[in-house]
């Protein structure tokens, strides 16, 4: 049923465009706007398509547009976070740390092989102008506390040695295909922008990957390090009973005892000779598995004593060959090439070309000169007391850098107190995986995380 | 009026397919994208994991968790057909002297976790082929062309 509008409203309803066409009242509305209709039959289609087309094209088109932003961010974001974690992973606690962040950074969107990060519907490298559109990737910054870290304070940066943490800011242009089509548009294009923060992580009470030797505390009051002595090196000596007491090996001023942690795999598929196993453990830190207790440590856990390499006397020709093979396994982050007294290891030769040495082999006397990739250093846990014949309680994990035996590049495998040099050095690098069970401390060794 | 309105409904349509459809495939991409970070941050963190086994049970996990957001089915995934037989897994390693990256292959002296390998520096997870998408276009249907996402995350960390 056609609606009847009073006069005043038809009145209303009129065009801007040409001569009005007198109402007279009472006439039907629909009538009025028919004839007038008929007579510019044609004006209005040509007004929709050259004033609303464009303006129902572009408002339509900017929302696909924001849709394109939105993932273009997003990819943006995977960049950033990947370049974050990847220097993050570097951050050791050495002068040259810094550096080797950076450049693992940029790995991460290098455009060599084809698979780096990208952005744009993965068409623009990040980084690089591609066209007219241009991407900034500034090397990253570091940190020393998470809190300066998220703020991004430039004034709070720190280098080398003391970089925690690490932020990475990122830029790239995205086109806009359907907000040009606007009238008030006037960029073709607009910024996007990421950023990302890694770093290590709040100590650990659970660490994987790290290394089955135990250590006892010299002062286990000392929350901080375990009453160690930051750049002292330490003569590690199997413990053994009984007189002569080993002496230091050079360049070690002080003796530390320590013993191997029972990590047996009873159901290794691969390298199942014990020995084999020992030599895996210390050249690369405990295989990864799905079971905790079989990759990992847990503060406030009870520990024993590897079986097959219980202590003996001191006076005694040499170590057991488990402990031997500890040390060989230490020498692989060393040098390729097996020590003689290595070669009763099972499948040694194959074990041998795994893991590679450090770049750096050199002995130093502060740890922050050293410029290796990580390698040398070990996790170990710190123990309530050192024993053999009884329960070991995990107090904490610690860090030290192995060095090489006085005047050499390599440690001493065939030593008979099973000795080797290692510096302390706290709690610098992160380990590859570990969990925070709730357990209450104020320092030790973290894994890199993403803050934001 | 009429005339107008065969004039221009057409327009009007074609337009608002047309940005349906790019809204389409950018939603597309966007979720494909957001798949692949999944499974290379999920697959990153994890430990022992067997890259060189197709049938790793963590890898067969992270494939799943990627698709579905569980990690014992890979049924109805977030982005309509995509299957984890799909997935492309590069593993690489850094050159310590060079800073290159390359290939790691499935050797004890690569990435094979069966024989020993150590694991992998980075991770690129991708799409082998791609995720093939054929747009319509008012009854027109466009050649279809593949979505090729991908991303490279570090391996190790949370």
């Amino acid at each position: 049923m056609a609606t009847k509008f009073p006069i005043n409203v038809t009145q209303a309803i009129v065009s801007p465009v040409g001569p009005r066409q007198p109402v007279s009242p009472g006439r039907p509305v629909r009538q009025a706007i028919l004839s007038r209709a008929k007579r510019e039959r044609g004006a209005t289609a040509v007004q929709m398509l050259v004033i609303l087309v464009p303006v129902a094209f572009g408002l339509i088109g900017f929302a696909v547009d924001l849709g394109m932003l939105y993932s273009a961010k997003s990819e943006l974001q995977a960049a950033a976070n990947a370049m974050a974690l990847a220097a993050a992973q570097r951050l050791i606690g050495t002068d040259a740390a810094t550096g080797a962040a950076t450049l693992a950074s940029q790995s991460t969107i290098e455009t060599g092989t084809g698979f780096g990060n990208r952005y744009n519907f993965n068409a623009n490298p990040v980084g690089q102008t591609t066209g007219s559109l241009t991407s900034v990737a500034p090397e990253p910054s570091f940190y020393a506390a998470v809190a300066d870290a998220r703020g991004g304070d430039n004034s709070t940066t720190v280098g080398g040695s003391a970089a925690r943490h690490v932020t990475v800011s990122l830029t790239g242009e995205a086109s806009l295909l359907f907000w040009s089509f606007l009238p008030l548009a006037t960029e073709r294009k607009t910024t996007i922008a990421a950023r990302a923060v890694a770093g290590i992580s709040a100590p650990l009470c659970t660490a994987c990957g790290i290394e089955p030797y135990a250590i006892a505390a010299p002062d286990a009051t000392d929350p901080v390090n375990f009453g160690f002595v930051p750049n002292i090196k330490y003569s590690f000596t199997y413990l053994c009973s009984g007189n002569p007491i080993p002496p230091l090996l050079a360049p070690g001023v002080q003796r530390v005892d320590y013993l191997l942690l029972n990590r047996l795999d009873p159901n290794a598929l691969i390298f199942t000779d014990e020995s084999s196993q020992v030599y895996r453990d210390l050249a690369g830190g405990l295989p990864g598995s799905t079971i905790t207790t079989q990759a990992c440590f847990t503060m406030n856990n009870p520990e024993l004593v590897w079986a097959n390499a219980t202590p003996g006397a001191c006076n005694a020709l040499r170590v057991q060959p488990l402990v031997t093979a500890g040390l060989c396994g230490l020498d692989s982050r060393f040098e390729s090439t097996t020590s003689a007294s290595c070669t009763g290891i099972a499948e040694v030769d194959t074990l041998a070309t795994i893991y590679p040495p450090d770049p750096d082999v050199l002995d130093y006397d502060i740890y922050t000169d050293y410029t290796g990739t990580g390698r040398r250093i070990i996790t170990i846990p710190i123990v309530d007391v050192l024993t053999a014949t009884n329960t070991m309680t995990v107090l904490g994990f610690r860090q030290f850098l192995i060095s090489p035996t006085l005047g050499g590049t390599n440690i001493s495998t065939n030593d008979t107190f099973g000795r080797f040099v290692a510096m302390y050095v706290g709690s610098v690098a992160p380990v590859r995986q570990g969990r925070f069970n709730g357990c209450q401390q104020a320092a030790g060794p973290g894994k890199v995380v993403l803050h934001q | 009026m009429l005339v107008e309105a065969v004039l221009f409904i057409p327009i009007v349509l074609a337009l608002l397919i047309g940005t349906v459809e790019l809204a389409k495939l950018t939603y597309t991409y966007h979720s494909l994208q957001k798949v692949m970070y999944s499974l290379a941050r999920y697959v990153g963190t994890q430990q022992g994991v067997n890259f060189c086994d197709e049938n790793d049970p963590m890898l067969v996990a992270a494939k799943n968790f990627a698709l579905t957001g569980q990690t014992d089915t890979a049924e109805n995934p977030s982005v309509a057909g995509l299957t984890p037989g799909m997935f492309q897994i590069r593993i690489e390693r850094v050159d310590p002297a060079t800073q290159q990256l390359s290939i790691c292959d499935c050797s004890a002296i690569g990435c094979d976790a069966s024989q020993g390998g150590l694991p992998p520096d980075f991770i690129v997870v991708s799409l082998t082929n791609g995720y093939t998408v054929r747009p319509v276009f008012l009854g027109f249907s466009v050649d279809p062309f593949p979505l090729r996402p991908s991303v490279r995350v570090p391996y190790g960390g949370t």
